[in-house]
C-alpha cells in the first residue's frame, strides 16, 4: 500500500529539486530501500515522511555524483539549502493536484503512447520496473531502457513539472485519459496471454481513473473515462472461458458481470452526460453503459449504439470506431448497410475481415464468411483471436 | 508491436558476423567494410538504448543442428541442416517499437550484400496503439 505514497514523494521532490530523471530515480531508490528495511525493522509511523526523506537524500547524491550536472546541483542547493537532509522536518502538505501534474508530465505530446504508458505506471501506478516489463511481455532491462529514454526525452524538450496553460489543459489530460485507456487495454493482452493473472494493469488504470476524476471532477470527460473503464471491466469475469479462450459478447453468460461495477458505471455516465461537452469517453462510456443494461445481444437498444456510434465518429473517428458503427448499422438496418460502412476500412484489416465474416453469414454467403474469417485469423497478432476466428471458420456450413 | 528480424545468410565458412563471411561483403573496399560494421555497431547501440532491442542471438552452424521427424509414432532423430538451401537462418533480433514503419527501418541496419532479411511480426497479442 505504501507504493502509493510515491506520486506524493515524487511531486515533493520536484518541487525541490526540479528534474524529473534525477527524482524519479531517487524515489525508486527510496522504495526499494523500504522495500528492504520496513520488513525487518518495522514499518514507520509516517512512511510518507520516511521515503520523502530518505529519497531526497538520493536526490542529492545523484545530483553530486553527477559531475556533468553540476549547474542543476548548484541550483537545487541554493534552493533548499540543508532541508534534504533533516530528519525532523515535516513532509511538505502536497496539493491534490501535483498527481494530475505528474500524470500530465508522464503523458506529454513527445513521448509514444507506450512510452507515457511505462512512466505513468512507474511514476504514479507504483509498479516496479520488473512489473511494467513483465506485463509488456519485455525483459526487465529493456523496460528500464525505455523508461530512461521517455525521461530523457523529457529532459530534452524541456518538460517542466508545472501546470500547462489554460489553453492547453484539456489536451493534456485528453492525452492522460488515453494512456491511461491504453494501460487497461494492455491488461486485456495480459489476460489472454497469462491464464488466471492478476488483473495489475486493470487495477492500475481503474485506480488511475479514479484519481483523476477526484482531482478533476469538473471535467465531465474524467467521468467518462472512469465509467467506461468500470463498465468494461464488470464484463471481464465473463470475457474469457475456462480454457482461456475468449467469449464473444453476444455469448457471454452476462449474469457474470459485476452488478456492482455496472451501476457504479451507469450512475457516473448519467451524472455526467448532462453537464457537457460529450466527449468521446462519454460516448464509448454510454454505449458500453447500453451494453451493460441489455439482458442478452436481441434485447440490446441497437438504435441507440447507432446513434451513439454516429456521435463518436463526429468526434474522434478512429478505425475501432468504425467497426462499431458497422455492427450497430448492421443490428439496425441489416448486414448490407453493416457491410457498406466497413468499405471506409482498408481491406487489409484483419478486425475488418471479422465483422464481414459476421455479417457474410448472417446474409448466408457461407463461402465468402469463412474466406473472411480466414483472412482475419491470418492478420491478427493475438493468439486467442486466431483461435476464435479459426473457430468460426471451421464452424460455417459449406454454402 | 514485436518484430523478429531473421538473418538468412550462408558464409563460408559458418561464422558471425556473418557479412565478414560472404564474398558479396568480402569485395567491398576495407573503407567501406568498416563504414558498415560501425554503422551497424551504432545501430545497435541506438535500439538497446531506446528501449526497442527485446532479445538478440547468432545461431550455430546448421549443419550442428539436430532434425526430429515423425515416422508414425516413431520419433526419428537426424543431424542438420534443414534445408540444402542457398541460405540458413543465422540469427534473430526481436525487437519491440511503436510502428511497422520504425520495425522495417531497424531491419535495414542488419545483414548486408548476398543475405535476406526476413521481418515478421509477433503473435504478441497486444493491443493496436493508436
Amino acid at each position: 500500500m505504501w507504493r502509493r505514497e510515491a506520486p506524493h514523494v515524487l511531486s515533493t521532490l520536484l518541487r525541490r529539486y526540479g528534474d524529473f530523471t534525477t527524482c524519479e530515480d531517487a524515489v525508486q531508490l527510496a522504495l526499494i530501500a523500504a522495500a528492504e528495511q520496513w520488513p525487518r525493522e518495522g514499518t514507520p509511523r509516517n512512511p510518507a515522511a520516511w521515503l520523502t526523506r530518505v529519497a531526497s537524500r538520493r536526490a542529492v547524491d545523484l545530483l553530486r555524483a553527477d559531475a556533468a550536472r553540476r549547474d542543476r546541483e548548484e541550483r537545487a542547493a541554493t534552493r533548499e539549502p540543508g532541508r534534504a537532509s533533516d530528519p525532523a522536518d515535516p513532509v511538505e502538505s502536497d496539493a491534490p493536484d501535483d498527481t494530475l501534474l505528474l500524470l500530465m508530465l508522464c503523458a506529454h505530446p513527445a513521448l509514444t503512447t507506450a512510452s507515457q504508458v511505462a512512466l505513468m505506471l512507474r511514476a504514479v501506478g507504483g509498479l516496479t520496473t520488473a512489473q511494467i516489463a513483465q506485463c509488456f511481455f519485455v525483459e526487465e532491462r529493456t523496460m528500464g531502457q525505455r523508461i530512461s529514454r521517455a525521461k530523457r526525452t523529457l529532459a530534452g524538450q524541456g518538460a517542466r513539472f508545472e501546470a500547462p496553460t489554460a489553453a492547453d489543459l484539456p489536451a493534456r489530460l485528453h492525452a492522460v485519459r488515453h494512456a491511461v485507456a491504453a494501460v487497461y487495454a494492455q491488461d486485456h493482452a495480459l489476460t489472454e496471454r497469462v491464464r488466471g493473472t492478476d488483473p495489475l494493469l486493470a487495477a492500475a488504470a481503474l485506480d488511475l481513473a479514479r484519481r483523476i476524476h477526484r482531482l478533476a471532477p469538473s471535467d465531465p470527460e474524467n467521468a467518462g473515462l472512469l465509467a467506461l473503464l468500470l463498465l468494461t471491466h464488470a464484463r471481464a469475469p465473463a470475457r474469457l472461458d475456462a480454457a482461456g479462450e475468449i467469449v464473444p459478447l453476444a455469448e457471454q453468460d452476462r449474469s457474470r458481470w459485476s452488478p456492482r461495477l455496472i451501476a457504479e458505471g451507469i450512475a457516473l455516465i448519467e451524472r455526467a452526460l448532462p453537464v457537457g461537452p460529450v466527449g468521446p469517453f462519454q460516448l464509448q462510456a454510454a454505449i458500453a453503459a447500453v451494453h451493460a443494461e441489455a439482458r442478452s445481444m436481441e434485447d440490446t437498444d441497437w438504435a441507440q449504439i447507432l446513434v451513439l456510434y454516429g456521435m463518436l465518429d463526429a468526434v474522434e473517428p478512429a478505425p475501432s470506431v468504425t467497426l462499431g458503427l458497422a455492427v450497430a448499422t448492421a443490428e439496425v438496418a441489416g448486414p448490407e448497410a453493416g457491410l457498406e460502412i466497413l468499405d471506409r476500412l482498408p481491406e487489409g484489416s484483419h478486425r475488418r475481415q471479422a465483422v464481414t465474416g459476421h455479417l457474410l453469414s448472417r446474409l448466408g454467403r457461407a463461402d465468402e464468411a469463412r474466406e473472411a474469417f480466414l483472412r482475419a485469423a491470418e492478420g491478427t497478432r493475438s493468439l486467442p483471436e486466431q483461435r476464435y476466428l479459426h473457430r468460426l471458420a471451421g464452424a460455417i456450413r459449406p454454402g | 508491436m514485436k518484430y523478429v528480424i531473421l538473418i538468412h545468410s550462408n558464409p563460408q565458412p559458418w561464422g558471425h558476423p556473418t557479412p565478414d563471411f560472404l564474398p558479396e561483403h568480402q569485395a567491398l573496399p576495407q573503407e567501406e567494410r568498416e563504414a558498415g560494421s560501425r554503422a551497424f555497431e551504432e545501430g545497435l547501440a541506438a535500439i538497446t538504448e531506446r528501449g526497442e532491442l527485446v532479445h538478440a542471438e547468432a545461431l550455430a552452424a546448421p549443419s550442428s543442428s539436430r532434425l526430429l521427424r515423425w515416422e508414425g509414432d516413431r520419433k526419428v532423430a537426424v543431424d542438420g541442416p534443414y534445408a540444402e538451401g542457398k541460405e540458413h537462418l543465422a540469427g534473430f533480433f526481436l525487437i519491440d517499437v511503436d510502428t511497422a514503419e520504425r520495425a522495417e527501418e531497424i531491419a535495414g541496419i542488419f545483414g548486408a550484400r548476398g543475405e535476406t532479411i526476413e521481418l515478421r511480426p509477433v503473435m504478441s497479442g497486444e493491443p493496436d496503439v493508436s
